[in-house]
């Protein structure tokens, strides 16, 4: 008996310290946050009259809103795909033992410790119109000149290619653990009943990657509609609002217009577009799973 | 070896150097000289090393004080690893072995806020370090960064992993939980603990939300927003920008080498099979 009491002390004496910290930097600001979108809340306002829903009702009509949801969706759409292409393509070479994998895992991975400052340093040099190697070795293969980071269209793909860079390692590294948990008699069955490489691939390696290629699709897109400091920092959302993100939409509207209560209904959108991004992207892909199983 | 075999190690290769080349690139620029940067052709192999580059961020410090800034981010991130991961370990072994009221309840909400992107807490978060008073100061640095979500579930799976012969037969020689957590728990959690460690060190360092509404005062600023100061500032210096970002890259690059294999296996490890 006096065990039981003992455990159940320490039970709660060791979870205290985490759920204080939690209770005042995650619970406490995500229903305040909540509270402040329902107010006229202005930095130098001398009321926060309630409002309702009245700041989520004028974002529905805000041109500018609807700019940066579009242009987080073009973020998403240009580094997803393409960057979980590119990180289980670079998974499969490393899978098939190579000489040197643990150099080029090394490589592969080491941007990903970078900070975004130090990424986006590197990057606006590569890109300068008129010493970035980008157009140097453009030009070698007879190309354009392009104005990267400062012309309208070129900005936002830029910023993905930036961040595709950035974050491919990450997921290869995902994609890689996957690989190798999938049994090696699967293979092996596959090859006595005469499947090709490519075979293989379609009815072994594609099926049993799926919870591994659902996470990591999931969590890209959760990831890139929260980008923030790549525009931050190198475009300040411009040119012409080309890299204006939905994240940097609610900085610019809290921290420089001073309109908190606006800027936490952006927040609470973005929250809410994730959450119905998510669970379609889950049905989608269970769903799929549950057909080709059944 | 057969030519597709030499084919894939070509194509890999090649992938290595583009993954590497702008890195390289920041290195080769910080020890260049002003006018070699602006030539046409790129140097890769820098004609005039220099660290004069270095020795003008020195001289910058008014302004710009590198030093302080990497000091910053160097308490920050000691501050932030230990207290995660002394914090994040107690309530980890609490949630996985300690039957005690409301810890399925309370396991649950915690479980559930994985969902709410940083962002939403960012602007509350604000307003609640100034009504504490801690604008500017290491606390709002610090304090919010003490643990997270992330550190207790990982630590939680594992710590479930773990055999419990060894647990029962402490309890039955009248061992204390808090010292089975001391002697049991924590020596066998040592891989976990190393994974959280770098993972939390990373994210740490390398956060750019948190310390820039957390403080604005030239002299709290943590490396990643001063540099971003540093590249409005000197925008056309780019020798002296690279110097900056290769002093912020450096702790981050020795700590990733040295712990590589625990990020390998922390990957494992974060439950993809759950």
């Amino acid at each position: 008996m006096r065990q039981r009491t003992e455990e159940r002390v320490t039970g709660w004496l060791f979870v205290a310290p985490y759920l204080a910290l939690f209770t005042a930097f995650l619970a406490i600001p995500t229903l305040y946050g909540f509270y402040i979108s329902l107010h006229d809340w202005h930095v130098l306002g001398r009321t926060r009259p309630f409002i309702g829903f009245g700041n989520y009702s004028a974002l529905l009509r805000d041109d500018l809103f609807h700019r940066a949801l579009l242009n987080t969706a073009i973020f998403a759409l240009l580094t997803v795909l393409p960057g979980n292409a590119l990180s289980l393509l670079l998974a499969l070479g490393l899978n098939a033992r190579v000489r040197g994998e643990t150099l080029f895992k090394t490589l592969y991975y080491m941007p990903v410790v970078l900070s975004v400052a130090v990424t986006a340093i590197i990057w606006r040099w590569l890109y300068s119109a008129e010493f970035g190697i980008m157009n140097h070795y453009l030009s070698l293969f007879g190309g354009p000149r392009l104005a990267w980071l400062n012309s309208p269209e070129l900005a936002m793909p830029s910023l993905a290619l930036m961040s595709v860079w950035w974050g491919a390692g990450g997921n290869m590294l995902i994609y890689l653990a996957g690989l190798r948990g999938i049994p090696e008699q699967y293979y092996e069955a596959a090859r006595i009943d005469g499947a090709g490489g490519w075979n293989r691939f379609r009815y072994v390696t594609a099926p049993m990657l799926r919870p591994t290629l659902l996470f990591c699709l999931i969590m890209s897109v959760i990831g890139s509609s929260q980008v923030f400091g790549q525009s931050y920092i190198l475009t300040g959302g411009g040119p012409h609002y080309s890299t204006l993100t939905v994240v940097l939409y609610m900085y610019q509207t809290g921290f420089s217009l001073y309109r908190l209560g606006y800027a936490c209904a952006v927040a609470y959108m973005l929250f809410a577009v994730i959450l119905g991004v998510t669970a379609v992207q889950y049905r989608i892909i269970a769903g799929r799973s549950e057909e080709a199983s059944a | 070896m057969r030519p597709h075999r030499i084919a894939l190690h070509l194509a890999l290769g090649m992938a290595a150097i583009l993954f590497a080349a702008p890195v390289a690139w920041m290195v080769v620029m910080s020890i260049q000289p002003e006018a070699d940067i602006f030539r046409p052709v790129p140097q890769w192999w820098p004609r005039h090393p220099t660290m004069e580059n270095y020795s003008a961020l020195l001289q910058r410090a008014e302004e710009a004080p590198v030093l302080r800034w990497l000091g910053n981010s160097a308490l920050v991130a000691a501050a932030g690893v230990t207290s995660y991961l002394t914090i994040a370990s107690m309530a980890a072994y609490a949630f996985a072995r300690l039957r005690f009221p409301g810890r399925n309840l309370l396991f649950g909400i915690v479980l559930a806020t994985l969902v709410v992107p940083g962002q939403v807490t960012i602007i509350p978060l604000f307003l609640i370090l100034q009504k504490l008073h801690w604008f500017n100061t290491y606390y709002a640095l610090i304090v919010p960064g003490l643990s997270g979500v992330f550190g207790v579930f990982l630590l939680r799976q594992f710590f479930l992993t773990l055999p419990r012969e060894l647990e029962e037969a402490a309890v039955i020689d009248g061992c204390s939980h808090a010292s089975i957590y001391r002697r049991i728990i924590l020596p066998l959690g040592r891989p976990a603990m190393a994974t959280l460690a770098i993972f939390s060190f990373l994210g740490s360092w390398n956060d750019f939300m948190l310390p820039l509404i957390a403080v604005n005062d030239n002299d709290m600023r943590t490396l990643p927003v001063g540099l971003m100061i540093f590249l409005g500032r000197y925008s056309m210096q780019y020798g002296l920008v690279m110097a900056a970002a290769v002093v912020a890259t450096i702790p981050v690059l020795v700590m990733f080498l040295l712990f590589q294999r625990h990020i390998v296996r922390g990957v494992a490890l974060s439950g993809l099979k759950g």
